[in-house]
């Protein structure tokens, strides 16, 4: 019973994530992650001998706990990676927030001298290694 | 005294960040203009009132960030954008009128001089029971040694302003610990000087205004203090 069950969860997940891919809701690149744990819900399900196998030989006397384990391992592992992408992500983003507010002061400031007005801060500036070098 | 006179033509600016700060940003931009002669940058932090409005008609450059990025990430965009204009000092505080202009010169005074990278404006006497507890906390965790590690009230010589203008600054929270841990184990030299600050007459402080953010506040910024200690060899 519950190697059948397993077994079709895996298959509808690989499904789901078919979909998901095909409407553009996951990128490809994170597809194929989930599509090797859809693969390994599938393996493990069907041939839950695969786990009893395993076990003895790295020392677990009872074959599920090890699947339990790596399978935590595994998950956590991957929250963790994923923190650390979106605090790379936010970074990028408030640094394109900034570059953007930038440009814009420089062009308010380029309007009032076109247009007469004396600008607050002088604009004779000298572009830094900050600001264009670093992308964003 | 002509020495004493210069440090009103070196190329120094005034960064403040803002948010919703109707009621004092025309009186705080005026007045830091009248005493130092400095131009002002205000960094708006998506207003929703009249502040861009009005700090332009005191007489500030705006630069209007186009999502909020709390208090710090406004500061180093000021301080990104006065990198790429060349401006070799920047001084940064608040907009609510707490930080007096008065002050502005004897905060500049060390950094012209050459005799620190950074001088921080502080007041020891402001802080409640409470606050002085954090303070203390704070320091034992990330190890610095200055007496108001949250005074945003703060002068940066260039190689501060680079420094904090680099992507490594720009995932901090908050312009407190963070910063001055970043700039410490740089090896910068930071001094504190002594200054008088008023009340705070409108608004809220960001951090101490309920008792969920400061416990989100401490927790962070003992971590984050912690975590950077300069590890002994």
């Amino acid at each position: 019973m519950f190697s059948l069950v397993s077994g079709i969860i895996g298959i509808v997940a690989a499904l789901t994530i078919i979909v998901l891919i095909r409407r553009d809701h996951l990128h490809v690149r994170y597809g194929l992650w989930w599509i090797a744990v859809a693969a390994a819900f599938v393996v493990l399900g069907f041939f839950p001998q695969t786990i009893d196998w395993l076990a003895p030989k790295l020392g677990v006397s009872y074959g599920p706990v090890l699947a339990l384990t790596l399978g935590l391992t595994i998950f956590v592992i991957k929250v963790l990676t994923s923190d650390i992408a979106r605090s790379r992500n936010e970074a990028r983003i408030v640094r394109l927030v900034q570059r953007v507010a930038m440009l814009e002061a420089e062009l308010q400031a380029l309007r009032d001298r076109d247009a007469g007005r004396e600008p607050s801060g002088p604009p004779t500036g000298q572009a830094s290694r900050f600001g264009d070098a670093d992308g964003n | 005294m002509s020495r004493d006179r210069d440090w009103r033509t070196r190329r120094c600016v005034v960064v403040i960040p803002a948010f919703n700060e109707q009621r004092d940003i025309a009186t705080v931009v005026r007045e830091v203009r009248r005493v130092s002669g400095f131009p002002v940058l205000v960094v708006d932090d998506c207003s929703t009132d009249d502040t861009v409005r009005l700090a332009r008609t005191a007489g500030a450059e705006v630069i209007p960030l186009s999502q909020q990025l709390g208090a710090w990430g406004a500061i180093q965009t000021g301080l990104r954008h006065a990198c790429r204009r060349g401006y070799r000092f920047a001084l940064t505080m608040d907009a609510d009128g707490q930080h007096e202009a008065a002050w502005i010169e004897r905060l500049f005074e060390p950094v012209i001089k050459g005799e620190a990278d950074v001088s921080i404006g502080c007041c020891v006497r402001r802080g409640s029971r409470l606050r002085k507890v954090a303070w203390i906390l704070l320091k034992a965790a990330s190890g610095l040694k200055m007496e108001d590690i949250t005074s945003g009230f703060r002068v940066y010589n260039r190689r501060a302003m680079e420094l904090l203008s680099n992507r490594e600054a720009t995932l901090l929270e908050y312009q407190d610990v963070g910063v001055l841990v970043l700039l410490r184990n740089a090896g910068l030299h930071l001094v504190d000087v002594d200054v008088t600050m008023l009340p705070r007459t409108s608004g809220t402080s960001r951090v101490y205004h309920s008792w969920l953010v400061v416990a989100y506040y401490m927790a962070h910024t003992l971590l984050l203090g912690f975590s950077k200690r300069r590890v002994r060899r």
